[in-house]
């Protein structure tokens, strides 16, 4: 079964998520404990950016592949495919954090501002990269031009089953397939660091970290692969991708088990050189995470390194669906929970600020008193900030939703295995050594 | 270091890996006594057409490793919290962070080293270890297909030595290992 | 099998090799006689060699005070050429195990000489922090033993001891891997052998019969060799990048460092990797296995790495401003526009601009190009860790304390010195071992030689179909 239809009922499920999440959504913006309807928007920043990287990530890895000359991957790509088109929705969604910068909707960003930017030497120093212009522009820019790349991947791709003739055309769409991929590495690599910058590292607006950017798009790289994972079962239970055998499951969960490690690794260095350095403007973002967050801190670490680890350690456990969709599982929900860690005390302590500042009128803050005041560790429990409440689950569920509805609907629109592919042959014969290509889903295992 | 010989063995010689892969497929469906199979590189479906038991090196790589983990995560902690605790750069005595590079090397190290030398040792190897070979082509182009005869009849020599011929062995011969 | 294999990939192997061609071109250069071009260098590299020792006894004899370091700049050349060695020593493992992990085959045609270069250059990585120390008998200081001073043990919590574990831990790793890696090759060389070579090889061969259950198990040691191998390579230069990067020096203490020096690490080692391949494969006439498609392989690795390293360079460079941290700003500013202005600039056009050419396959397949591309790499490599060292001690946070810093001879010998080292151990590696894995190549044969796999056959094939169905037709 090469061709998707994609079922009313599933639809339908997808769709009542959908309004559960933005029904959630709605809530947050009422139930919240902090001012400034944090909640609310720091939700909708978390999802937004954590599924917009998704996609984001989704497009490096067809381009990776490609360049490196993968085999084994073709047989899915299609799914990748789908999910690097999210960019589209993606960059939507952003714009209501756009308007509402500029209409002083949201506090999310202390730079943005202008009154604590005049008031503050280091954010004026900061203030040719963190303004609304800047942001607003590199948004629509940076995710317009990995959408074109996305675009134009899934055109070629699409127009290689009906135009492609194989050894005859000497595969001309997939070398122009790899031409495009080649260049979209280095773009993807520049712009990716410069947009991670601007949505996620500067909510904590003085802080700094050159490895932020690569450690958050591991974070991203291993959310996507864990949903492909899940993806991919899910439509396999429904008949589709007979050919995804358990030896393709065995490398895609060897990636997120690499990748886990990879993550742990950029974690430990940029956690482990700003203690060990203990430099205040530095050590600030650890402490108050540490001391504040403190669930949250240890179940990062848990769900991303720990329990991934001894599960995938094992070879079997890549090869059966019960141990890997729990891995899965559990390192999606995990990535973004690292997400949440990123972007949620820093919005919360700029939403605090912001409003004392609103309240005090334009009081002279000088900066020792200001550092002051961001150092003090004395907030009370808050639900959705400490750790993600019902309504964040429900938020995540709802923007799943819209993720899974989309890619979905973009599977409908080709056939599931890309039909003159030069490695179509590889892919389909995929063995991972010791196992044979002939063994199938995973199932087998005594 | 050098045994002295003890066995008789059959042997022939095939010229490639897909004629010997299926030699050893038919001596299985004959419920013919396999020797050992020598071959000049590892042969893709080998282990499956030999039957051959999974491989455990990993159990113990992952045993050493741990051995390794806890002497240096332990040692230190011992050191630096009861032996000799100082203070260095204000970090607290049991500084984990700090631990853990040490920590990462010799779980590698203890776990390299004991599955190399635990290799050699279950397949008899080491510097100076001569163990005997059947021809020295082997380790060349040939792929070699052997057959125990020590205690065996002559109706079993036979036996393997037309089973070797049909198959497409050449210098078929007997030697003593 | 070979039916699977996509017609896009190119032969790993050419010339239509059997499997006894190849042990013949690849054991060959063991079993004759050196051609004069080999005599020549390994004299040369004997001569580097002898200078070398010339110069650490000298600085032993003489004292650190024979370098030019000062109280403001403690660590130049030394360290320079620590970090630059152990850089070059990552590209073994790399080739042999993430490529590995990553099922690259065109890695068997390289790796076997890419890890004993790896080994290598540790060897003379592992020379500096030594000769560094001045008092080079007490060198064992550095390892926690039961002592009579205490027992007093070694500091845990600093990063330089970390780089003892992690420096020896890769070393010896690197070693039982290609050891083991090599074993089976020895036996093939062997079982060719007569007399004393026989003698020799019978001990370096380990008594290998090529048994199914060793193959089995080689192979799966050599598997979870690899897996430990990978995160083993990149924390060796993750834990030299922690000298720099746990310190509070402006330019030091930059959280990118740990996977910046890996990237740049796998960079310089390509670099080095096609240096002496380029010069080895036509040596040894090893063509046909270290083909262009390798060649052009490599020149992939080395752009994708360049540019991330300028990724990382760009990155600090816009951190710092970002920063808002004047000591930060200025450790940048001078090392644009400061005394070492000029390593800054080698640097920039000799690691991010200059490897940009290989977007062109055309040069990327040139090996004149390629040759020169990769001492480039080499030096500016070499200029990286010069800036980040000796551009950033000079100018401290008080200005009466800046200095500037040239090497003396000394310095600059023991540098040339570990070249002469380094190329005595490859040149004598080439006379005694295989240099291409023999076994390895030819379980990629039916997969990866031009016989078997590649546009070509793909073409032929093609056409005989068209022809068998046109016949087909004219049938009916």
């Amino acid at each position: 079964m090469n061709a998707f239809t994609f079922e009313s009922k599933h639809k339908t499920f997808l769709i009542g998520a959908m309004i559960l999440g933005l029904v959630c959504l709605v809530l947050s913006y009422f139930m919240d404990s902090e001012p400034m309807h944090v909640r609310f928007w720091s939700n909708y920043l978390h999802n937004t950016v954590f599924f917009t990287g998704i996609g984001f990530i989704s497009m490096f890895i067809i381009a990776a592949f490609t360049t490196a000359w993968a085999g084994w991957f073709v047989g899915m790509k299609r799914v990748w495919e789908a999910m690097s088109l999210f960019l589209i929705p993606g960059l939507i969604l952003f714009i209501p954090i756009i308007i509402g910068m500029w209409g002083h909707w949201h506090h999310l960003y202390h730079w943005a501002d202008a009154e604590a930017v005049a008031a503050d030497p280091i954010l004026k120093g900061k203030a040719s990269f963190l303004n609304k212009g800047w942001y607003t522009f590199g948004t629509l820019i940076i995710v317009g031009t990995w959408i074109y790349f996305a675009w134009k991947n899934r055109q070629i791709s699409i127009a290689e089953d009906e135009e492609g003739e194989g050894v005859a055309d000497n595969y001309a769409h997939h070398r122009r397939l790899r031409v495009y991929a080649a260049i979209f590495l280095p773009i993807a690599g520049f712009s990716s660091a410069a947009m991670i910058w601007q949505w996620v590292m500067s909510i904590d607006a003085h802080w700094y970290s050159t490895l932020f950017a690569w450690y958050s798009s591991a974070s991203l790289f291993i959310a996507a692969m864990a949903l492909t994972i899940l993806l991919l079962v899910y439509l396999k239970n429904q008949g589709h991708f007979a050919h995804i055998t358990s030896n393709h499951f065995h490398d895609m969960g060897k990636f997120v088990f690499a990748i886990s490690i990879f993550w742990t690794y950029m974690w430990f260095s940029q956690y482990m050189l700003i203690w060990y350095a203990n430099v205040g403007e530095e050590t600030i973002y650890f402490r108050h995470r540490f001391d504040n967050y403190r669930a949250l801190f240890f179940a990062n670490l848990i769900m991303n390194f720990v329990l991934p680890f001894f599960i995938l350690l094992r070879n079997d456990n890549k090869r059966k669906y019960g141990p890997l969709v729990f891995a899965s599982v559990l390192v999606f929900i995990g990535h973004w929970v690292d997400y949440f860690l990123m972007i949620k005390p820093g919005a919360r302590l700029t939403a605090i600020e912001a409003a004392a500042h609103h309240a005090h009128g334009h009081g002279g803050h000088d900066h020792a008193e200001h550092a002051a005041e961001v150092v003090r560790p004395v907030f009370d429990f808050a639900m959705g900030f400490n750790i993600p409440g019902l309504l964040e689950i429900g938020i995540m569920i709802g923007f799943l939703a819209g993720f899974l509805y989309f890619v979905l609907n973009q599977l409908t629109k080709a056939s599931l295995v890309p039909q003159n592919d030069p490695y179509i042959d590889e892919a389909l014969h995929h063995e991972v050594w010791p196992y044979p290509a002939s063994e199938d889903g995973g199932n087998h295992h005594h | 270091m050098k045994r002295s010989p003890n066995k008789d063995v059959l042997f022939g010689l095939y010229n490639d890996e897909t004629e010997i892969l299926s030699a050893v497929h038919k001596a299985k469906a004959d419920h013919l006594d396999i020797y050992d199979v020598f071959t000049p590189f590892p042969v893709h479906g080998m282990e499956d057409a030999m039957e051959l038991s999974e491989s455990r090196l990993h159990m113990a790589g992952f045993v050493y490793g741990l051995i390794g983990l806890l002497t240096a995560f332990l040692g230190m902690t011992w050191i630096f919290t009861s032996d000799w605790p100082i203070i260095f750069g204000g970090k607290p005595y049991w500084s984990v962070p700090a631990f853990i590079p040490i920590t990462f090397e010799l779980t590698v190290l203890f776990a390299a080293i004991g599955m190399v030398v635990t290799f050699y040792t279950i397949c008899g190897m080491g510097p100076g270890v001569i163990n005997p070979t059947l021809h020295d082509r082997i380790t060349d182009d040939k792929f070699c297909l052997a057959f125990d005869v020590t205690n065996a009849s002559d109706a079993d020599k036979s036996k393997f030595q037309s089973f070797l011929e049909k198959t497409g062995a050449e210098e078929i011969t007997q030697k003593q290992i | 099998m070979s039916g699977h294999i996509s017609p896009i990939r190119e032969p790993l192997i050419t010339g239509a090799k059997t499997y006894h061609q190849i042990t013949e071109d690849i054991c060959g250069p063991t079993e004759r006689m050196p051609s004069r071009a080999w005599m020549i260098t390994f004299v040369l590299a004997v001569l580097g060699l002898a200078f070398y020792i010339f110069c650490v006894t000298w600085t032993i004899w003489v004292g650190i005070g024979s370098w030019n370091l000062n109280r403001t700049i403690g660590w130049g050349w030394d360290i320079t050429n620590f970090v630059w060695w152990v850089g070059i020593g990552h590209a073994g493992t790399l080739i042999s195990a993430i490529l590995l992990l990553f099922r690259q085959k065109w890695r068997t045609g390289v790796n076997r000489a890419a890890e004993a270069m790896t080994i290598f250059a540790v060897i003379c990585a592992g020379q500096f922090p030594l000769i560094h120390m001045g008092r080079l008998w007490l060198g064992f200081f550095i390892f926690p033993y039961p002592n009579t001073r205490g027992p007093l043990w070694v500091n845990f919590n600093s990063p330089l001891l970390w780089d003892v574990f992690a420096i020896s831990t890769y070393f010896t790793v690197s070693l039982l891997f290609w050891y083991t890696g090599l074993v089976p090759d020895f036996a093939t060389v062997r079982d060719r052998a007569s007399g004393i070579r026989r003698k020799v090889y019978d001990f370096l061969a380990f008594g290998w019969t090529g048994s199914a259950k060793h193959w089995q198990r080689w192979e799966s040691l050599s598997l979870i060799l690899a897996g430990l191998s990978t995160p083993l390579v990149l924390s060796v230069h993750t834990i030299v990048s922690f000298d720099f990067a746990t310190s509070v020096i402006p330019g030091w203490h930059t959280t990118i460092f740990p996977p910046y020096f890996v990237a740049g690490a796998i960079f310089s080692g390509f670099a080095m990797v096609q240096t002496l391949m380029i010069i080895t494969r036509k040596v040894l006439h090893l063509e046909d296995y270290i083909t262009l498609e390798h060649i052009d392989s490599m020149n992939k690795v080395i752009l994708a790495t360049g540019t991330i390293v300028g990724v990382a360079y760009l990155t600090e460079l816009f951190i710092s401003w970002y920063s808002g941290y004047i000591y930060e700003q200025f450790a940048f500013y001078n090392r644009l526009m400061g005394p070492y202005w000029w390593s800054y600039v080698g640097m920039m056009s000799c690691n991010v601009l200059s490897p940009q050419i290989f977007w062109s396959k055309k040069l990327r397949q040139n090996i004149v190009v390629t040759f020169a591309m990769s001492i480039f790499v080499n030096i500016g490599m070499w200029f990286e860790r010069f800036v980040i060292i000796a551009s950033t001690l000079a100018r401290d946070y008080l200005p009466s304390a800046w200095s500037y810093y040239s090497a003396t001879w000394v310095e600059i010998g023991l540098f040339i010195g570990t070249l002469g080292l380094f190329s005595t151990c490859y040149l004598i590696f080439t006379r005694v071992a295989p240099v291409v894995a023999v076994a390895e190549i030819k379980s990629i044969l039916k997969n990866a030689g031009d016989q078997y796999v590649g546009m070509k056959n793909a073409h032929k094939e093609h056409a005989h179909a068209e022809v068998e169905a046109k016949s087909g037709h004219d049938h009916h």
